[in-house]
């Protein structure tokens, strides 16, 4: 821990060392503190998309002790991360599985995967991006070629949902609350899949964001909360929420990034409506508590090929890149930690440290989500330390049991790549 | 350009161009059937553009020179556009009209029309003698002109004169038997390249001439249009999406090569001859598919349009949304014009008798967009949907009503069913829907360097056969497989510029 303290502002020192009181008090104390789960993570370098994923994922599940009896005979419910959500976000030239949504050869081989692993149902999930007529969430993957058919054929129960509504026939939302401790939210109402399932895995992409700094497992749950729910809420008085959400009432950022209205009545309300309404205070820690609310059993990154830069095509600056990682893990907090490890990025940096450090357009955020006062430039908290404060799961690399190739002999600078400081 | 002159040219140019199919000898008659190339070389070349590579310098030079025809054997080019006028001097005028003086009878002699280009500078007079001394076939204004230019030089010359408009709204309102239009470079481009943010759904920004050409060539006039851009610098593909980019809606593109292909090509290079032939090859195929022109264009959503307000932008980013329209004009909008359509935007202010005539075609089930002017428009959301009769209004908040929204906002007003077309994996690419009988064209041209991969369409009915056409290939059938609600789906698995397919019902 003294390593790590040696790179943290004393800012940085303050607000963690009150957010991370038990696992800080826990280190001086040593006693009366569960410490944060640990499980193993397995890295792979894959530098095509075009290889054989399946014999791939089957050796990472077994580095990682094997998921065998976690999903035979179980309903299997995969959170694919598809930025935007419309298909149709992408450089030119290039597939959104390329860049800013993971790759669809990574969903149609963990589906193959887990259906010879013997799940009895393969549920794929997204919350999908203004579907007025209801398309399917099939027709929003062939905006970006997926082929949806052999992806259903991969396994003998494949199930698409869009994840935006109830569900299909369905009145109600699942209820479900924050089983860590609670940052933002005790809990929160989702699509029914995300209840009726055995198994639930987070499909990430490896790869930046604009106001968080990184999207990785954790990041992939935002797209869990329902937009027909939590974005439809009346736009206050002159509110500017964003560039792209400043025309349409179709979007959650009022309710979660900016904290501008409450969720509707008989939905559960924040914890605390007098706190921090700073996006890159709040974000991390409604993360953590989405992931303590809907656990991920085991979190995918897909590092193959990745958009540098940003979450989407659409922000200036952002690369393609092919940083060639794969990783796997049964734990998030420990996953995303490698994850970052991997980028090149110090998985307890604090909000003064890459990729942490950010800057957000003044012309496309509101005035009071850029510098907040008391600060010198813009940030987010780390939503992987944030989640092991929350006793999610533990980030520290020393202590999380590493398969498969060294985090060395992967690691791949995206700060560097994007910045145009390492070689092509 | 003022109106004024416009003016003159509706009235001018059909008489002028009905003389000078008479005076043509050997050459191609019909300016419908003409396949334009920019030809430009000569000393007046090397003068007009000032400083020119060295490298450069000497092809241009000598471009007249008969070899450069052997270049057009083989190829669908039947009219060239060679440097007439510039305004350099009276010099450098003899010296180009010396090389011009045996190649132009030359290129007659292979069955090629002749025009004379004539750039801003040039004096009427010196343009017609040489124009009449060369017996070009006509003549192209490329640039602004003094008001009257076009009309003097119409008087006193016997053969066509096209005038390279540079406004949609004025060409639309044109009689001239043949628009040519300033373009713009067809590519697709990242909006984060562009300094745009954006969000993560954003797509590339495409720019294209498909719903330029379109808008030329809308109700039953079916005259040629040119579009006229010039690439520069360019690959390959860049000069197969030109000729694709204005071909799809009915036009064709005067094509213009890059120097460095000029250089390689009169050098005899390989790789050069090899991407000459691949353009001649694209044009071949519009060519081989001419009856594809004359089909009618299709879609179930009208847009009005006016000579008193801009609406290009709007009919540019409907295209790029892959939504299929068909446009009305606002002289012509009555309960009759409507009938074919399931939904119009029509954002100019209405006029009373406008009103009752659009009203009504909510009250019968149709869909009208409008903009504030119709009234009840929303505060703060971007438009407001008014339940009358068995259809709706869509009232837009803003004065004019954002293009980039309205367009964005057509895939979410209409359903699927009744924009007719939809279109998937498509984000560098724009379809042109056209239909003649039971037959439906599809024509897809990716804008992108790379090609594209997995593009689905379906389209409303049930179609046996899909026939998949490309300049680079063979004809190939692909599958057709039912969706929902009595659409027809098919996959294309790889496009590299520009195809085209023909849904067809029977066996």
């Amino acid at each position: 821990m003294e390593n790590t303290r040696g790179n943290f502002s004393r800012r940085d020192w303050l607000t963690l060392s009150s957010l991370a009181a038990g696992a800080l008090t826990a280190r001086r104390a040593q006693a009366d503190v569960v410490p944060p789960p640990i499980s193993p993570v397995s890295v792979a370098k894959v530098v095509s998309y075009d290889t054989d994923l399946v014999p791939q994922f089957e050796l990472m599940f077994d580095q990682i002790g094997g998921i065998g009896n976690q999903v035979r005979g179980k309903t299997v419910a995969m959170k694919v991360n598809l930025s935007g959500a419309s298909g149709s976000g992408r450089h030119v030239g290039l597939s959104a599985g390329q860049t800013s949504w993971v790759h669809p050869n990574i969903v149609g081989a963990l589906t193959a995967t887990f259906a010879k692993l013997g799940a009895k149902r393969i549920r794929i999930l997204e919350s999908t991006f203004r579907k007025r007529y209801g398309t399917p969430l099939e027709d929003t993957l062939l905006n970006d070629g997926w082929d949806v058919k052999a992806i259903k054929s991969a396994a003998p129960m494949v199930e698409f949902e869009d994840t935006n509504g109830p569900g299909l026939g369905r009145e109600k939302y699942s209820l479900l609350k924050v089983k860590s401790r609670p940052y933002v939210f005790d809990a929160f109402c989702f699509n029914h899949s995300y209840e009726d399932c055995d198994f639930f895995v987070s499909v990430a992409k490896m790869k930046n964001h604009e106001e968080l700094g990184i999207t990785l497992s954790m990041k992939n749950l935002f797209g869990i909360t329902p937009e027909l729910l939590y974005g439809l809420r009346p736009k206050p008085d002159g509110a500017i929420v964003s560039s792209v959400g400043n025309f349409s009432p179709w979007t959650r950022e009022r309710v979660f990034h900016y904290g501008q209205v409450q969720p509707p009545e008989g939905v559960p309300q924040e914890i605390d409506q007098t706190s921090s309404r700073y996006e890159g205070w709040r974000m991390p820690r409604l993360l953590t508590d989405l992931c303590g609310a809907r656990p991920i059993d085991l979190a995918v990154l897909d590092g193959i090929e990745a958009i540098i830069g940003g979450e989407g095509t659409g922000m200036p600056g952002t690369k393609h890149g092919k940083p060639g990682i794969l990783v796997v893990g049964r734990n998030c907090v420990s996953t995303d930690a490698v994850g970052m490890a991997t980028m090149g990025y110090n998985p307890r940096a604090g909000r003064h440290e890459a990729p942490f450090r950010l800057y957000k357009n003044p012309k496309d955020h509101p005035a009071e989500q850029l510098i907040p006062l008391g600060e010198y430039h813009q940030f987010a908290d780390n939503t992987v330390m944030m989640g092991e404060a929350a006793g999610l799961g533990s980030a520290d690399l020393t202590k999380i049991d590493l398969r498969g190739t060294p985090i060395k002999d992967v690691m791949w600078d995206y700060e560097a790549h994007w910045k145009g400081q390492s070689p092509v | 350009m003022p109106n004024r002159y416009r003016m003159a040219l509706t009235f001018r140019i059909p008489v002028v161009w009905l003389i000078g199919l008479t005076s043509l000898a050997g050459a191609t008659t019909d300016p419908a059937l003409w396949v334009p190339a920019r030809w430009d070389g000569g000393p007046l070349e090397v003068a007009r553009r000032g400083k020119i590579d060295a490298r450069f310098r000497d092809t241009i030079n000598h471009w007249y020179e008969p070899s450069t025809l052997q270049l057009l054997d083989s190829t669908p080019i039947n009219c060239i556009l060679v440097t007439l006028g510039t305004g350099a001097s009276a010099e450098t005028e003899v010296a180009q009209r010396r090389q011009l003086k045996d190649y132009v009878p030359a290129a007659k002699k292979r069955g090629i029309a002749v025009l004379g280009v004539v750039y801003p500078g040039s004096g009427v007079a010196s343009v017609i003698e040489a124009a009449k001394e060369l017996q070009l076939e006509g003549l192209v204004l490329d640039g602004e002109f003094a008001p009257d230019f076009a009309a003097n030089l119409a008087r006193q010359f016997a053969g066509i004169v096209i005038p390279i408009e540079q406004d949609a709204a004025s060409a639309r309102s044109s009689a001239a038997p043949l628009i040519a239009m300033q373009g713009v470079r067809p590519n697709a481009r990242d909006l984060a390249d562009m300094g745009i943010r954006a969000g993560a759904s954003a797509e590339p920004w495409i720019d294209s001439n498909i719903w330029l050409v379109r808008s030329l060539r809308y109700g039953n006039t079916r005259r040629p249009v040119w579009i006229s851009q010039e690439p520069n610098p360019v690959s390959e593909g860049d000069y197969i999406r030109c000729v694709g980019d204005v071909a799809v809606a009915g036009g064709r593109w005067i094509v213009s090569l890059d120097d460095e292909l000029r250089v390689n090509l009169l050098k005899k290079d390989a790789d050069a001859l090899g991407t000459w032939r691949r353009i001649a090859g694209s044009l071949k195929f519009g060519e081989d598919h001419a009856d594809w022109r004359q089909y009618t264009p299709f879609g179930n959503l009208g847009i009005v349009i006016d000579q008193t307000a801009d609406f290009d932008e709007y009919l540019n980013l409907a295209a790029r949304r892959q939504v299929p329209y068909r446009l009305i004009r606002r002289e012509e909008l009555n309960a009759g014009s409507l009938a074919s359509f399931r939904a119009v935007m029509a954002f100019a202010a209405p006029k009373d008798g406008e009103r009752k005539i659009l009203q009504n075609f909510a009250s019968n089930g149709g869909v009208v967009i409008a903009g504030p002017s119709w009234g009840n428009a929303p505060k703060d959301d971007g438009y407001a949907e008014i339940p009358t009769g068995k259809g709706r209004i869509v009232v837009y908040k803003d004065e004019p009503p954002d293009a980039e929204a309205a367009a964005k906002d057509l895939q979410d007003l209409l359903e699927p069913q009744l924009i007719g077309l939809s279109a998937f994996n498509v984000p560098s690419a724009i379809t042109y829907v056209s239909t003649e009988g039971g037959s439906v064209l599809i024509q897809v041209l990716n804008y992108a360097g790379r090609p594209a991969e997995r593009i689905t369409l379906r389209f409303n009915g049930v179609f046996k056969r899909a026939r998949f056409y490309t300049p680079e290939n063979a004809p190939q059938d692909l599958v057709t497989s039912e969706a929902q609600n009595g659409r027809t789906e098919i996959l294309i698995p790889k496009l590299a510029a520009w195809g085209a397919v023909l849904l067809e019902q029977g066996n």
